[in-house]
């Protein structure tokens, strides 16, 4: 399975590099292959990595023992190094034909033919890279055992592809739809009311909204009828058809509705004179708050309506008995979504941080018998490791002066008392209810949740390669810019947690990285690390 | 029939969801992408979590 790991690392390293080198708007407009490709090269990116991401996660579901079989295979066999070296030659082709690409334009023949070659070189270095790690009889053997998978997801992806470039041209159309709605909506409550359609701008003369394109609801629409597609595919057993499917238009509709809600109380917020929280915490996070509602209530009708649940799951005939997963997962569930409350109410600085400890510490209180229960003791090795992962989140700063990263404007003129406070609340947060809510969830259950669906029954102590990676990576990326030392402060708290499954000691090697945190933050003023 | 009709759904979703990435100040803000999604899996895998008899 690690092979399979290095391989996503190598191309994700390669795509990386490829998605900043190249600018694709230099093509669009020219003529020819070399204009396709300015127009569809970022899709095409997309299509491969959504590709392998849908295939790579269905087939884990389904099919997981054939890629167990096959990466048994691919162990045994080896890396083929003329692959390699292949895949090295096919890169730097592929490099010095982007130069020619992207570079200075020529005769319409010569350009198509070097669109060409690049192509080719491209497609071909992927192949090579595939198939130096994993031999091409096993992939072969994989495409064969997991039956149509690899049909419906190429489909899937180039649907998803063309729709996605060609509904540009729905946005006016929807966003005009937007705008007369949230006129409906907010003209019975402002009397005196500006609304341009010509200029799709609307609001009064104190908060004037522009219901832009990108604004018209259809993000949403695509993202619920993605989400309620896939949950009705996984659940399908659980669900009854094809009354279930009445989900889709029902929650794609209620979702371009909340969007006219949403931008009215965007102009009904900034009217009452919050307008810095409007067009700042409000206008990023409500679209997050409607989705997750929408989401929510799809996957609670599902499941619960009578009329919507298939009556011979097993799952409907049982009663509920209790919930184990809800004291290892509901601290950091509590965390986030007073995270999200607390940004939707904020204008340029979170004042309403402390609604994080608060929500973290209310429910670590309501658990607090079943986690008697957990082994809480740790020794030096935790703040060990604590420590090192210290020196890792902190290295892309060591030449950051002291002092550079000042702090935030709204917290340094404020009064002492508010100053000190809202500093002990985030201290608090990030030494006691952050580490211990972000292990329970990610090493406590995440990790053996990959193992087993029965996770409470794997000892702590049990080590799986593609739990340990995935429950690590998911780590790293909730840390934004971070993400890279945020994998490594994941696997590193992992390891610790292994050593002797002991859940103490990953929280006191997690406690004690943020707590040098906010040392260095508070002592030596590296206001960007918080 | 059904699947097909999944699929086809399931690509003009992605695909009008993917379209928004990259977008200045879009109604679904990607800033948030991490916190938004890890909030939306923690509590549905809360709900589904449930151990019945």
């Amino acid at each position: 399975m690690w092979r399979l790991f290095l391989l996503g690392v190598l191309f994700s390293i390669e795509l990386l590099a490829v998605t900043l080198w190249l600018d694709g708007a230099v093509l669009i407009g020219r003529p020819g292959l070399s204009g396709f490709i300015g127009v569809w090269g970022s899709w095409i990116l997309r299509a491969v990595v959504g590709f392998a991401i849908f295939f790579l996660t269905f087939s884990w579901l389904n099919y997981r023992p054939v890629l167990l079989d096959a990466a048994r295979d691919a162990a045994e066999s080896g890396v083929d190094w003329r692959f390699v070296a292949a895949h090295a030659v096919f890169i730097s082709l592929f490099g010095i034909l982007s130069s020619s690409l992207y570079g200075t334009t020529s005769s319409l023949l010569i350009s198509d033919l070097v669109a060409l070659a690049w192509l080719a070189t491209g497609v071909s270095a992927i192949a090579c890279g595939a198939f130096a790690f994993i031999l091409p009889n096993l992939w072969l053997r994989i495409a064969r055992n997991t039956g149509y998978l690899w049909i419906i997801t190429l489909v899937a992806v180039l649907v998803a592809c063309l729709t996605g470039n060609s509904t540009r041209s729905l946005w006016p159309w929807a966003a005009n739809i937007t705008f007369r709605m949230t006129r409906v909506l907010v003209s019975p409550l402002i009397p005196n009311l500006m609304a341009d359609p010509g200029k799709m701008l609307i609001g009064t003369p104190r908060f004037l909204v522009e219901v832009a394109p990108e604004c018209s609801g259809l993000e949403g629409v695509g993202l619920t009828l993605a989400f309620g597609i896939t949950w009705l595919t996984l659940f399908r057993k659980q669900c009854r058809f094809p009354q279930a499917l009445i989900l889709l238009p029902a929650g794609a509709a209620l979702i371009f509705l909340l969007n006219s809600v949403r931008i009215a109380a965007l102009i009904l917020i900034g009217n009452a004179g919050a307008e810095r929280i409007a067009a700042g915490g409000f206008h990023s996070q409500a679209g997050w708050i409607i989705f997750n509602l929408v989401a929510l209530g799809f996957t609670v009708a599902s499941s619960s309506v009578p009329w919507l649940t298939n009556p011979k799951s097993a799952d409907a005939a049982a009663a509920p008995a209790d919930n184990p997963t809800a004291a290892w997962l509901m601290p950091f569930v509590m965390i986030l979504a007073a995270g999200m409350l607390s940004r939707t109410l904020t204008a340029d600085f979170e004042w309403l941080y402390p609604l994080r400890f608060f929500a973290a510490a209310g429910t670590l209180v309501f658990f607090s018998k079943k986690y008697a229960g957990f082994d809480w003791r740790f020794d030096w090795f935790g703040p060990l490791a604590g420590l090192v992962v210290f020196v890792v989140w902190i290295a892309p700063d060591l030449f950051v002066p002291a002092g550079a990263g000042a702090m935030p404007s709204p917290l340094s003129t404020a009064t002492p008392l508010a100053r000190n406070a809202w500093l002990a609340f985030r201290v608090l947060a990030a030494v006691v209810t952050v580490p211990i809510a972000e292990e329970l969830a990610f090493r406590g259950f995440l990790y053996r949740r990959l193992i087993s669906a029965d996770f409470e029954s794997v000892s702590l102590r049990r080590f799986s390669w593609v739990a340990f990676l995935v429950s690590s990576i998911l780590f790293g990326a909730l840390h934004g810019s971070r993400w890279p030392a945020g994998i490594v402060a994941g696997a590193m708290y992992g390891f610790v947690l292994l050593r002797r499954g002991r859940i103490g000691d990953a929280i006191a090697a997690h406690a004690t990285t943020n707590a040098l945190i906010a040392i260095d933050v508070l002592a030596f003023h590296h206001w960007n690390l918080w | 029939m059904r699947k097909i009709l999944a699929i086809v759904l399931l690509g003009i979703g992605s695909g009008v969801a993917a379209l928004a990435v990259g977008i200045p100040g879009p109604e679904i803000d990607p800033a948030s992408v991490g916190s938004g999604l890890a909030l939306l899996a923690g509590t549905l895998l809360v709900i589904r979590g449930r151990r019945r008899k």
